[in-house]
């Protein structure tokens, strides 16, 4: 048993910055606001997080497997009209409903995002930024830019109902977590995505099925979406025509937050919780004690720069101080042993001449 | 040449001397020298892989600076810095691969940065394009110079390579294996346009490792061997059997191989009929029996390499046949390889061979477990008990749930070849099986491959390294511009005689 325990302490080291942060940062609002720290308030602040959460669990794979995917809040806010069509015409009866839009988002991710990174090899910024255009086009385009109510009960029961006095996305959330963190650790797609995102080629020739690997983890980050679309649905009562323009970005951020890198092949949904988590104590807390909400933004900017800083200035030889000194131009004596050890291999022709 | 009775000799043009340097614990050059006397002639720099060569070239570019030793020019001590230093005392250097701006014309590409030539207003296109075809003269190249470089030929891409190097006042021209991606006709073009530059009093050192080219092109050569000057002198004193004698060094004598039970027959493993590979391998017959280990020799680029890709799916083949067991190998990718029972060491481990930032026992199950149902779990206990296992064969010095990145290369590279034994295929490719890691480390990894093959496994190992070969190989089968020329029991082989063949020497 102490071993386990060791174990999981081991195993968050990749993310002990944000756990800090976290911990301290709801500390700090705990002590100052007495109203922050009440059951409720805690409720709040996880469901207000819930879209962004679910949102950032498949943008967590998507990270770890190399890419990522700016299209998230457009699957979403198309997946969303899907749903709120659906519901109206009374084609599908409710929960059967919320099942094909959350289809709807993997067909769509993996499609147009998967197909086209995996297979045609095109950069990932290029191809989400597409299907984010494409996608919010078709949004205004098929709503007419006209709301549509929705009546359908499921539809609160996955967004603002309690269960057992809790709300159901914090559920939600709970369940996705777990799923999500049984894929990354224990099953081999969950070893293909991180061998992807390590290196390609090596996941490739060691026999990873390197494309379908791809293709999955864009249709489980639309598949995400989708569901996030849903839940969207339900807190507004309506299908309501518009993107949500900072959804993608504010996932991305949370991921990074949570210590997954941006090059791939390392990275856990539990940092991206804690990413999330982040984010919803700050904006909570800051409300609370009467701190302009757009200062959160400024907040959450600078921890992103520090903690990926941190994570890549940690990993380098001779730590963070070196690397500033480094960045501001100081010039320390050299390490005794010369940096780059490169063997005396004749293929190594060199740079450039300058010309 | 009068050399005594006090008139002075004229210093050298160029002359390096006493050249050390030191990379970690290597001592990759080692009281190395180099002499240039006189203008206008083709001095060629020899060596095989490691000997120094590219150290030796980029200390004379201005890219490293020796740790001890003295480079002087026209008699005078010079100091270089940086490749501007370099540059300003006349030497450029055209590297092996070319670096050019692909969507720019000749023109731009020849006066890039502060050589194109201003106007009053901006850069003075007229002017510029005037300069580049003057220059492309001078190399003898007739090209427009507002030809965009993306549509040019391989040679004709060296061509504005060479004229750009030589829009400067150079007085010393490196060339490091220009010929490489050459043809032949291409080559002769290549020799024409360095003849001229000699006319014009340019001196040129030619980097090569085709003995034909030395000796058709150079004047005269320096022999470079473990970063040693080991031979130096005129062209006439060198014959293509002295000078692979020279780059080789002393023979060890080939270690006694497992003795084979000549009476049994062993099955015919891998066969490979008329293997023709679009731009690089032509019509290559190829058999591997049951625990043989076959080596491919030859230079980089001869095509050795591209074979085993072919076998691995990496490469479509243009024609011929792979038989794999009598049956013919459906290779469209790595994956259906592997499952047909080929396995592939990769060249570059820490690309291609390991993946860095995952744990030994993951990289070491990759293989194996390609099959397995995606959303099954790999914590079982027998996949880490087979991985254990080999991880024990293998002496790998690490912990199974450590990150491969933490380890030494050597055993790195062990996990590479680790992750074949766990399902043992019936052909396991091996290409640069112990590129990067230590001498101990690499008689290791030899015995290893020695005693899978002694269980059954086929072996085809591609090596840059004769000595590798010579050790570890049944037979030897070497490549020159994509053909074999020669296939050699372990009993024949030698490094000289592997040096000489894969150099395109036609007596072995």
């Amino acid at each position: 048993m102490k071993k386990r325990v060791s174990d999981v302490w081991v195993g968050t080291r990749p993310f002990r910055p944000v756990l800090a942060i976290v911990v301290l940062l709801f500390a700090l609002f705990a002590v100052w606001q007495p109203g922050f720290r009440t059951i409720l308030n805690i409720q709040n602040v996880l469901a207000s997080v819930s879209i962004l959460f679910i949102v950032s669990m498949g943008m967590t794979f998507v990270l770890i497997s190399g890419g990522f995917d700016l299209s998230v809040g457009a699957t979403a806010g198309l997946c969303g009209i899907f749903l709120g069509k659906v519901l109206e015409a009374h084609l599908l009866p409710g929960p059967a409903a919320v099942a094909a839009t959350i289809i709807v988002g993997a067909i769509l991710g993996g499609l147009l995002n998967g197909l086209f990174v995996a297979i045609f090899r095109l950069s990932v910024f290029v191809v989400t930024l597409a299907s984010m255009t494409a996608l919010t086009g078709i949004v205004l385009i098929w709503t007419n830019t006209q709301s549509i109510y929705v009546t359908d009960p499921v539809v609160n029961q996955i967004s603002i109902s309690r269960l057992l006095g809790v709300q159901t996305p914090i559920y939600i959330m709970l369940i996705i977590f777990l799923i999500f963190l049984y894929i990354q650790r224990r099953t081999y797609f969950g070893r293909d995505i991180y061998a992807t995102g390590g290196s390609y080629t090596a996941a490739r020739l060691s026999g990873v099925r390197t494309e379908r690997t791809l293709i999955m983890v864009y249709a489980v980050a639309g598949a995400c979406a989708g569901l996030a679309g849903a839940i969207a649905v339900g807190r507004v009562g309506a299908a309501v025509p518009q993107v949500d323009p900072g959804l993608a970005l504010q996932a991305v951020a949370a991921v990074l937050i949570g210590g997954t890198a941006l090059t791939g092949g390392a990275g856990s949904v539990v940092g991206t919780a804690f990413g999330c988590l982040f984010i919803g104590i700050l904006q909570n807390g800051l409300n609370m004690v009467g701190v302009a909400s757009s200062w959160q933004y400024v907040v959450t900017g600078i921890i992103l720069l520090a903690s990926v800083l941190g994570g890549r200035v940690g990993t380098r030889r001779g730590g963070m101080l070196s690397g500033i000194k480094k960045a501001l131009g100081i010039k320390s004596p050299p390490p005794a042993e010369s940096c780059a050890v490169e063997p005396a291999a004749d293929a190594a022709a060199g740079g450039r001449k300058s010309g | 040449m009068p050399d005594s009775t006090g008139s002075r000799e004229p210093a050298p043009l160029l002359s390096l001397t006493g050249l050390h340097k030191w990379f970690g614990g290597v001592h990759a050059l080692c009281d190395a020298r180099m002499v240039l006397q006189k203008t206008g002639v083709v001095h060629a720099l020899m060596g095989q892989n490691g000997s120094g060569k590219s150290t030796m070239l980029n200390i004379l570019s201005g890219q490293i600076r020796p740790d001890e030793g003295v480079i002087a020019i026209g008699g005078s001590r010079a100091t270089f810095r940086s490749p501007l230093d370099a540059l300003a005392h006349g030497i450029s250097m055209v590297s092996q691969e070319t670096a050019l701006a692909e969507d720019l014309s000749i023109a731009e590409n020849i006066l890039l940065g502060h050589r194109l030539i201003r106007g009053r207003v901006g850069i003075n296109w007229s002017a510029t394009q005037d300069r580049a075809r003057d220059v492309l003269q001078q190399v003898g190249a007739d090209y427009d110079p507002a030809w965009i470089v993306r549509s040019l030929r391989p040679d004709q891409k060296q061509m504005v390579e060479i004229a750009r190097a030589m829009s400067t006042d150079v007085r010393i021209l490196v060339l490091d294996e220009p010929t490489s991606s050459l043809t032949d006709e291409e080559t002769k073009g290549l020799f024409a346009a360095i003849r001229r530059l000699k006319k014009q009093g340019v001196c040129i050192i030619y980097v090569s490792h085709r003995l034909p080219e030395i000796f058709e092109i150079s004047d005269e050569m320096t022999v470079l061997r473990d970063g040693v000057t080991v031979a130096e002198g005129q062209k006439s004193e060198f014959t293509p059997r002295s000078l692979v004698a020279a780059m080789v060094g002393t023979e060890k004598p080939v270690k006694a191989g497992p003795t084979r039970e000549s009476g049994v027959e062993r099955n015919l493993v891998l066969q490979i009929r008329g293997l023709t590979l679009e731009g690089s391998v032509s019509n290559v017959d190829l058999d591997v029996h049951e625990g043989e280990i076959v080596g491919l020799g030859g230079l980089i680029g001869s095509g050795r390499r591209e074979v085993l890709e072919a076998i691995y799916g990496l490469r479509r083949a243009a024609s011929g046949t792979i038989l794999l067991s009598g049956k013919p190998l459906k290779n469209e990718n790595p994956l259906v390889a592997i499952k047909h029972g080929v396995g592939f060491v990769p060249p570059d481990r820490k690309t291609q061979g390991v993946i860095l930032p995952m744990t030994v026992q993951d990289n070491l199950a990759m293989a194996a477990t390609s099959e397995r149902q995606r959303l099954s779990s790999p914590c079982n206990g027998k996949i880490e008990e087979e991985c254990r296992a080999t991880s024990r064969l293998l002496s790998i010095k690490a912990e199974l749930d450590a990150d491969v990145s933490t380890l030494s290369g050597g055993n790195q590279q062990k996990v590479a070849l680790g992750k074949w034994l766990l399902r043992p295929p019936k052909v396991l490719l091996l290409d640069e099986p112990t590129r990067g890691v230590d001498v101990s480390a690499k008689g290791e990894i030899h015995r290893h491959l020695r005693e899978a093959a002694s269980r059954g496994i086929a072996m085809l190992v591609s090596s840059s390294e004769y000595d590798e070969l010579c050790d570890l190989c049944d037979r030897i089968v070497v490549f020159f511009r994509g053909c074999v020329v020669a296939t050699i029991p372990r009993e024949e082989a030698s490094e000289t005689r592997l040096a000489a063949l894969g150099g395109g020497s036609k007596e072995g």
